[in-house]
């Protein structure tokens, strides 16, 4: 349906996003996971036709949009990282007056509005100004804007930035219901690793402007099919404990956990015994051991060291 | 377009405080400043060291025959003292058939006050005269009898109308104060496309279906009605609230206030395209509307100033050529033909500010 093709953007020296290449089948959720200045935003503004890219193609339906980005515009459908409300308009009004630029009216205005209003829960504050509102409620207008025409492509950059657990829970719900029910194709970016676990089907990871890994949530774990992480807790932490683990072989990685340590080793290593052994010698007591299934956060731990809201 | 156009208006109902404190400062600006100039007639400091108290009074009299000016008995040395303090730059010197200025520094009113002191003392030294040679005591009396049956009358057309000096002046504050606060409310109003464009309200049009040039059409005229309107209410405010005749040529004066108002729209897009924030642009606004009224004889008439670069600045200054336009269809009756030139010039202004303007707003990565 989308396919986006060694997409690049370079401000001056500075190249925000290289040679990105993916696609988007109809009916998907698909995430694009990253840290802050992984370059997501830059992505999504070029899929959506809102910058241009320095090289690279983005073909809807085989044709090249940034060519023709009205061909692509009224089928598409953007919630942007910040609330792009009218905040002197009420929630009505500002759904009322972006449903007017996509074309509705009379009637079928309305009814879209109700629709919408009902869907992200604020039909009964529909007449109350946006300032008013809590950081939810302009969260969830946000969105309501861009769901107003129907769009075929819903493109979500990190919708639930600084808002409390409740309405992020709202946001998720609605948009798995948006996807499961109406068909809805969704390219859901987040540097929460939760969020795109709990949504979407497949997964593109991008760290400083590149696509590092890419495919469903499961085969993203498989990466970590020949690694365990087992996870210590100790009465103590110190430098010469992490030191000492490090040398261990038969670790692969070590990273501090918050009681303790983080180990990456091969599938079936025996390390438990040359840890309590080591923490016998070093005074130190082990309170826990435990082995984890891993995480996309254990998958972005392992393929660029840093954990994902470094 | 239509919508965006709309969406203005909601958004102006729902906080109209900016732009009708600019409608309100306007008035009050420029009622205090051309309001009370209306009344205003300039007093000169006349003394006198040897005529008698009768006659001094009837000079008085004579002088005092004027819309614009007040001549006032003062001391000799109440006028040095008032010279030598920088209060005046100079006082009038009446004697019995003569007379003379106390200068302190050079004033252009020095030239309008001696064409009536002149004028005054031919007039009477003259009739006086005639009285002496034929006997006739009453001569003034007759004087005014014949002239309302002349025996002729002759027309005189100048080459630029017959606006008098009090006429002149007064027009050139109301239009130039008017002229400059409208470019306030029309660069304020026209920042809301930086605001939209922070608060990514912007992007959101651009993403939908409509072509830039509406969004961008539907802005745009909102900003030109809201500088249009302005003007128009502070004109029609002069005219019956305080008498301001503004002449017969409607369609002129309305043309002139069309292309001025978009050339000013024009110009703040050119500044909107350098800037890049909403608070560059509060800081450019006054910088931009004071330096160009300054330059651009808004104040004060560009005649008064000597300087060849200054002269030549103004000429590149839409309120010069606003004023230009305005002063000639309501002070000099002038008609469309006549002004354009000013018409002219200021579409080109519009055409070339907008142009690069929007090529500047648009340089960036904008598809």
């Amino acid at each position: 349906m989308l396919e986006v093709e060694g997409l690049k953007k370079k401000f001056k020296t500075n190249v925000a996003v290289n040679e990105v290449n993916l696609y988007l089948d109809k009916g998907e959720s698909v995430g694009l996971l990253g840290p802050n200045g992984a370059g997501k935003s830059t992505t999504i503004s070029m899929i959506s036709t809102l910058i241009k890219p320095t090289a690279g193609k983005v073909r809807y339906q085989g044709k090249n949009i940034l060519k023709d980005p009205n061909s692509i515009r009224p089928i598409l459908g953007v919630v942007p990282q910040e609330i792009a409300l009218y905040e002197l308009l009420s929630a009505y009004e500002n759904v009322k007056f972006f449903g007017k630029i996509y074309g509705l009216k009379g009637k079928q205005l309305e009814q879209k509005i109700d629709q919408v209003l009902e869907l992200v829960g604020l039909q009964d504050r529909k007449k109350d100004l946006v300032k008013t509102y809590s950081g939810g409620m302009k969260r969830r207008i946000n969105i309501a804007v861009a769901l107003l025409h129907e769009p075929e492509i819903l493109i979500m950059d990190e919708p639930t930035v600084g808002i409390d657990p409740q309405s992020r829970s709202y946001i998720l719900d609605m948009v798995r219901k948006l996807n499961q029910e109406k068909g809805m194709t969704v390219l859901y970016t987040s540097h929460y690793m939760e969020e795109v676990e709990r949504l979407c089907d497949r997964v593109y990871i991008m760290d400083h402007g590149q696509i590092i890994a890419s495919g469903t949530k499961e085969e993203l774990k498989s990466i970590l099919s020949s690694e365990e992480t087992v996870l210590i807790e100790v009465d103590q932490t110190s430098s010469a404990m992490l030191d000492a683990l490090n040398e261990l072989t038969a670790i692969q990685q070590v990273t501090e956990a918050p009681k303790g340590y983080k180990l990456i080793v091969s599938k079936g290593a025996n390390v438990l015994a040359d840890v309590f052994s080591l923490a016998e010698t070093m005074d130190i007591k082990i309170t826990s051991a435990h082995v984890e299934v891993p995480t996309l956060e254990d998958v972005f731990l392992h393929l660029t060291g840093r954990k994902l809201r470094d | 377009m239509w919508a965006v156009f709309e969406l203005q208006w909601v958004r102006l109902k729902r906080n109209p405080f900016l732009v009708l404190s600019f409608l309100g400062l306007t008035f009050v600006f420029v009622f205090l400043l051309a309001g009370s100039q209306a009344d205003q007639k300039m007093t000169v400091h006349t003394f006198t060291d040897q005529l008698s108290e009768p006659q001094m009074a009837e000079w008085l009299d004579l002088l005092n025959d004027s819309d614009t000016l007040t001549f006032q008995q003062s001391d000799r040395e109440d006028v040095v003292d008032l010279i030598e303090a920088g209060r005046i730059s100079f006082g009038l010197h009446v004697d019995e058939e003569q007379f003379h200025y106390l200068v302190g520094h050079q004033s252009h009113y020095q030239i309008a006050v001696d064409q009536h002191v002149q004028r005054v003392f031919q007039e009477t030294l003259r009739i006086r005269q005639v009285a002496e040679q034929t006997g006739i005591t009453d001569i003034q009396g007759r004087v005014e009898e014949a002239l309302e049956q002349p025996l002729m009358s002759i027309d005189v057309d100048a080459l630029k109308g017959d606006a008098s000096q009090a006429d002149a002046e007064r027009f050139h504050v109301v239009i130039g104060m008017t002229l400059y606060f409208a470019i306030y409310t029309i660069l304020i109003t026209i920042s809301s496309i930086i605001i939209q464009k922070r608060d990514g309200t912007w992007n959101r049009l651009i993403l939908s279906p409509v072509k830039k040039t509406k969004i961008y059409l539907g802005h745009l005229f909102y900003c030109f009605l809201i500088g249009f309107l302005q003007i128009v209410v502070s004109f029609a405010l002069f005219h019956y609230l305080l008498g301001y005749d503004f002449g017969d040529q409607f369609g002129a004066i309305v043309l002139v206030l069309i292309v001025y108002v978009f050339s000013i729209v024009a110009l703040g897009m050119f500044l909107m395209g350098l800037i890049q924030s909403p608070q560059q642009l509060d800081a450019v606004n006054p910088i931009v509307a004071t330096g160009m009224a300054m330059l651009g004889g808004a104040f004060w008439p560009i005649d008064l100033i000597s300087n060849q670069m200054m002269i030549a600045l103004s000429r590149v200054m839409p309120i010069f050529h606003g004023m230009e336009g305005l002063k000639g269809a309501i002070l000099f009756d002038q008609g469309i033909t006549e002004l354009l030139q000013p018409l002219s010039i200021l579409l080109l202004m519009g055409v070339l500010f907008m142009g690069i303007g929007i090529n500047l707003m648009e340089r960036d990565t904008k598809i």
